[in-house]
């Protein structure tokens, strides 16, 4: 019978992956501290003030940057995440969401720039792109869990990769988008490249690159809450016991407490959006 | 933290209102559940009772005709390697469950975008609910389902719907807003009743935007139904949830593998679909 037979790449692969644990386990080890520190420091500061207090700095800062409706929503969302008696754990996504979204576009705008400029580049990153765009969320966190065993490290370096792709993606079409004159007008007076890039060239693609940030950091939510299952904490590690204990009540705290969240940083991302669009204009 | 206790309030009214609705909407809830079980069970038989080799033909000779010779050989090779991996079982029962999950959101959605398209006032209500939707991490759709589904597929299969409901819905809807209005104006001065007008004029032009719509959500459901793993789905998703709790390294593996591979059949599949309908409607 065919079916008798069996083969299994994992057993192949396992003990390869036991070799990087027990060799370079120095590395790993490494890595996660580094990222336990970043971490602890995001964390202790959005921690650290109480909630109001925080809930008023985000409401000045959203008034700054953004508009008024999207300053009272935000004060708005991040209240309803404190009176759910989720504040803690809504600290704690929100910490993992910023550092992982950091981390993201630290990596992924030069990468997009670069296959903006070099068409080798690009052609060699878009099968890339694409399959791990198809990809269900659940894959990324297997080699990370395997690699860093359970908790918050696993978790950040599976958003970090889930949510390079969106940003990659819309840098690239961003600065190919780039109207041709645009350009010619800074070159023919003598503006150097450095002055093309941040007086020419980033300010026409903020809006495209600002769509890429905000699917990148509501990706990077997605994949945060879902890591709860692998032990990252925050909400996403509320919503598991809550199913898992069939807590239905915590659980919905936490899933509204999520929504809550989601909505906040989509708003607070696109406020900017809306805020820089007219200077597109000028 | 000195905030008004809102939260043990607040789960004892869920665990309450759950409570009722347990005792008083019982049937409802038991039926929904049988008839989702039902067909759930009808497409896995469907797939599951012919042998995998027979499956994978099934796939290699679809991916012929719509793909190309290359894909065919590959899709067919790859679904006969999920079988020697010793997964075939979960392979089917993951396809089954994305397979009726789409299905059946197709059927509600694709309807529903076609009176959003064409009634601005409907469009206006679904549109902020579509946003909602689609905002939310998808992890969140799993605890209502739950709670009144209980564990099973069925709970699968109802977070899964609403998770693939929107982008087609949304997709169905842009389509038919999207006819050219000189081809409307071209029937009406021919003089075709509404449903020639529909089926003749409005449909052919919208057809590309509904296949991608019917692509993603595929991808959406997808994603979903390993999600859904971790309350009891079966399938692929679940062997990946206890691979990873109990850091089953070649399992998870495999699993993985195993996902990666559906993903990459059902995507280009679909993607195909839409390239030839955009083909057609050029």
């Amino acid at each position: 019978m065919i079916a008798d037979f069996r083969f299994s790449p994992g057993e192949f692969l396992a003990p390869a992956v036991d070799w990087l644990n027990a060799n370079l386990h120095g590395l790993f080890v490494l890595i996660s501290q580094v990222v336990e520190a970043v971490l602890g420091v995001v964390e202790r500061a959005l921690l650290a003030p109480h909630p109001y207090v925080l809930i008023g700095i985000v409401f000045v800062a959203a008034f700054i940057f953004a508009t008024k409706r999207v300053a009272v929503f935000a004060a708005l969302m991040l209240a309803f995440c404190l009176f759910s008696g989720l504040w803690v754990a809504s600290m704690q996504t929100i910490a993992l969401v910023s550092v992982a979204v950091l981390i993201s576009v630290a990596i992924a705008f030069p990468l997009g720039v670069l296959a903006a400029r070099v068409k080798r580049v690009d052609d060699a990153f878009l099968p890339i792109l694409n399959i791990m765009q198809t990809v269900p969320p659940w894959v990324y966190l297997i080699p990370a869990v395997i690699l860093f065993s359970l908790g918050r490290v696993p978790a950040i370096i599976a958003t970090i990769v889930y949510g390079i792709p969106p940003m990659l993606r819309l840098t690239t079409l961003a600065f190919k988008q780039l109207p041709k004159d645009l350009l010619e007008l800074g070159q023919a007076s003598g503006a150097s490249p450095r002055d093309i890039l941040f007086k020419i060239e980033l300010p026409t693609a903020a809006p495209t690159l600002l769509v890429g940030l905000n699917q990148c950091i509501l990706m990077s939510l997605a994949m945060v809450v879902l890591a709860g299952l692998v032990g990252a904490g925050g909400l996403g590690a509320e919503v598991t016991r809550g199913l898992s204990r069939m807590e239905m009540g915590l659980g919905l705290r936490a899933g509204l407490a999520i929504v809550a969240i989601a909505l906040l940083l989509d708003r607070l991302s696109r406020g900017a959006l809306q805020r820089h669009s007219p200077s597109k204009m000028v | 933290m000195n905030t008004p206790d809102f939260s043990s309030q607040f789960d004892e009214a869920i665990d309450s209102a759950l409570g009722w609705l347990a005792d008083h909407g019982e049937f409802i809830f038991d039926a929904a559940n049988a008839v989702l079980t039902g067909v759930y069970k009808a497409v896995l038989w469907c797939v599951a009772f012919p042998p995998f080799y027979v499956i994978a033909a099934l796939f290699a000779l679809l991916g012929w005709r719509a793909v190309g010779t290359r894909f065919a050989i590959v899709s067919g090779l790859a679904l006969l390697f999920c079988a020697l991996i010793g997964l075939w079982p979960e392979t089917v029962s993951t396809l089954a469950l994305v397979l009726t999950a789409t299905i059946l959101a197709l059927v509600v959605a694709i309807p529903l975008g076609v009176v959003a398209g064409l009634a601005p006032a409907f469009d206006r209500v679904v549109d902020p609910c579509l946003d909602l939707v689609q905002t939310m991490p998808p992890y969140i759709y799993l605890l209502p389902a739950i709670a009144l589904l209980g564990y099973g597929p069925a709970t699968a299969l109802l977070a899964t719907f609403i998770v693939a409901l929107a982008p087609a819905l949304r997709l169905t809807s842009l389509g038919i807003r999207m006819t050219p209005k000189h081809f409307i104006e071209l029937g009406d001065a021919s003089g075709v009743t509404g449903l020639q007008m529909f089926f003749k004029i409005r449909l052919p032009f919208a057809m590309p935007s509904i296949m991608a719509g019917v692509n993603q959500s595929l991808m959406m459901a997808f994603g979903m139904v390993v999600i859904a793993g971790i309350v009891g789905s079966g399938g692929l998703g679940e062997s990946i949830y206890g691979a990873v709790r109990t850091l089953d390294i070649a399992k998870s593996i495999n699993a993985a593998i195993a996902i990666v591979i559906l993903t990459m059949i059902l995507d280009r599949l679909a993607q195909s679909a839409v390239r030839s309908r955009t083909g057609e409607a050029q």
